[in-house]
């Protein structure tokens, strides 16, 4: 078959169409348009130059074919899921025995930000009673899913809502911020007292204790603030921004080279020589690294740090195993501490 | 303003790119000669997009992204070139399924990269190139790969451009044009390789194609299109460099993509060779070279 385009074009005319789908796939909450974009793109070229229709209704079907699995019945206990793990272990010390909790993002050795949904995924997602998840563009499939999979009884917390911050949150590491357990607390013993009236105490006597037990991290974030207030640091991405500003710190790092970090773009050089600087000069006094989302910058950044001599405090994204909530949190406080009382090189231990 | 900006020269990350790009500029100036010549933009393409395979690979198994680069596109050469071929028609064919499976490995290595590494932005950084955030330790491995291009395509310059313009004309005085195709596809891969860290996968051909194809039609000795090759690529490369440096003023610190400004560049050269070819009477195609071993 003879065709008026050479391969090379062919080839072309695809990775277009294919960039065009990236764009519209990242934007949240908007994949309608686009699709129909793509179609009338495919649809006014000839025939015989685009033989991959199919292509196009691809992702449509593969939507359909995994979501149209995704009902699953339910256990006697509440099915929760909390879809960043540290919110799946507030639910699960407030539910107790009478909650059945699972997690979607809970590998600390990958980088949250670049997940991919599976249609098992989408199943937990679907099935569940109660969902809690981040928001601000952090989790956007799983605000996809649930809103393929619609189900009036089903309670989903959304923590930047109920934290009343604005879509527009530059930094969406929302659970560093120490206010934010409580009120996510509060919010999971009300949606299961809902659900499960007859352990409404139970719940709120779990509540009070989780208030307690965040006491000691609370504390330690007000005596390092107390203590070493306006300390200098330097980060690679903006992971620990929230807990570092309520400690007091100051995040000399620009911001714009952060948020490069986090979503993998270019940085800016002139950002990078910032950077470099505040290690070189000694102007930051730790340096923190977040061990889930590195490239070739970050080492390069970490690297230059240990030849200063700067503290560097290693931090995750996404709760390491075999640690709580409170105790992950505390743990990093006083890695930060160490770093400045000490000059102790932490890499958070798992 | 340029030379008299010492930021833009002080700073680590554009003295870095600058290297890498300027090797990437002169290897491809070189190459790509040659690729096109020889009707081969496409193979080209298809061992740029490979590549990615190679590069999301690196970033699995730890290595050098230019040693995953390279890898990846001699595979992709030699596959080619033994799945292949002496009619254009069948030897598309070839490249197109080898690109569809190389691109196919590219995927799974990156669902790979982001699933089980804290990687961030493989996808971006090996299909799009981050000139900026191209390591220090990169630079010696980057000349030597250009150096090596240099060597090789300066031992067999005459029998690869003749191969490259008239295979029957070569294989009629002695030369194996698959044994010369071959060793130019091995070089073609090291630039390859030189241009995917500079501007990423997907984007090297633009490199690749872009100054070669303009020089070609502004010229009509081969050393004048590769002379003019060098001075289209250079100046994408390092006016791209410098733009997007400035970028960063422009729109208030959200500085835009180095790899966005190169390729446009290149293409702003592309039209423009296109335009005086017509205008001073070059005709709009690729003239007959006139090769020096019919002058004598």
């Amino acid at each position: 078959m003879t065709c008026c385009f050479t391969r090379l074009q062919q080839c072309c005319i695809t990775k277009i169409g294919v960039c065009l789908l990236v764009v519209a796939v990242d934007s949240e909450g908007l994949p309608v348009i686009p699709f129909n974009h793509q179609k009338t793109l495919v649809c006014s070229m000839p025939n015989h130059c685009l033989r991959s229709r199919m292509l196009a209704r691809l992702p449509r079907i593969a939507l359909f074919v995994g979501l149209g699995m995704a009902q699953m019945a339910t256990a006697a206990t509440i099915y929760a899921v909390g879809v960043e793990n540290e919110y799946a272990d507030v639910i699960g010390q407030i539910g107790g025995g009478y909650v059945t909790v699972n997690t979607i993002e809970s590998n600390p050795n990958t980088d949250p930000h670049t997940f991919e949904a599976s249609p098992a995924v989408a199943r937990e997602i679907a099935g569940a009673q109660i969902v809690v998840r981040n928001g601000v563009g952090y989790d956007g499939w799983a605000k996809k899913i649930l809103a393929s999979n619609p189900n009036p009884k089903r309670k989903v917390i959304v923590v930047r809502e109920l934290l009343r911050l604005p879509e527009s949150t530059k930094n969406p590491h929302l659970w560093y911020k120490p206010e934010t357990m409580p009120a996510v607390a509060l919010a999971v013993a009300r949606s299961l007292t809902e659900l499960d009236p007859g352990h409404a105490a139970y719940f709120a006597a779990n509540v009070r204790k989780f208030d307690t037990s965040l006491q000691p991290w609370h504390l330690a974030i007000a005596s390092f603030k107390a203590q070493f207030g306006g300390t200098p640091v330097a980060v690679t991405e903006p992971v620990a921004n929230y807990l570092l500003q309520a400690a007091g710190c100051d995040i000399k790092t620009p911001w714009n080279l952060q948020a490069a970090v986090m979503n993998g773009t270019d940085p800016a050089p002139q950002d990078v020589s910032i950077q470099n600087r505040l290690i070189k000069q000694h102007s930051i006094k730790i340096f923190v690294y977040n061990k889930q989302v590195t490239n070739s910058l970050t080492n390069s950044f970490l690297s230059k740090a240990k030849a200063e001599k700067i503290p560097v405090v290693g931090v995750y994204e996404t709760m390491p195993t075999g640690d709580s909530y409170q105790s992950w949190m505390l743990t990093e406080t006083n890695a930060l501490r160490n770093a400045v009382e000490r000059g102790t090189l932490t890499t958070v231990p798992k | 303003m340029l030379l008299g900006n010492s930021g833009f020269f002080g700073s680590e990350p554009v003295q870095t790119a600058l290297i890498v790009g300027t090797c990437a500029a002169l290897v491809s100036a070189l190459i790509g000669m040659f690729t096109v010549l020889r009707g081969n933009a496409f193979a080209g393409h298809a061992l740029a997009d490979v590549s990615s395979a190679g590069g999301a690979a690196s970033l699995l198994l730890g290595v050098s992204p230019l040693l995953g680069f390279l890898g990846m596109a001699w595979i992709a050469a030699f596959g080619m070139e033994f799945l292949g071929v002496r009619k254009v028609r069948e030897r598309d064919l070839a490249t197109g399924i080898v690109l569809g499976a190389g691109l196919g490995l590219s995927a799974l290595l990156l669902y790979l990269d982001v699933t089980t590494t804290s990687t961030t932005g493989a996808a971006v950084s090996v299909m799009f190139g981050s000139m900026f955030a191209i390591p220090r330790s990169l630079v010696g491995p980057a000349l030597m790969a250009s150096a090596a291009v240099f060597l090789l395509a300066g031992l067999l310059y005459r029998p690869m451009l003749l191969t490259a313009v008239d295979p029957d004309l070569a294989a009629a005085r002695g030369i194996s044009p698959r044994w010369i195709g071959l060793l130019q596809l091995l070089t073609l891969g090291l630039a390859v390789a030189v241009c995917a860290l500079a501007i990423g996968a997907v984007l090297a051909t633009a490199l690749l194609i872009g100054p070669a194809g303009a020089a070609i039609r502004l010229s009509r000795r081969p050393a004048q299109a590769i002379f003019w090759a060098s001075v289209i690529g250079l100046t994408a490369v390092w006016g791209g460099i410098w733009m997007a440096y400035e970028s960063y003023y422009w729109f208030s610190g959200n500085a835009w993509p180095v790899s966005f400004f190169v390729v446009t560049l290149v293409f702003l050269f592309y039209l423009v060779a296109v335009l005086v070819a017509r205008v001073t009477g070059l005709s709009a195609r690729p003239k007959p070279v006139i090769w020096p071993h019919c002058e004598a």
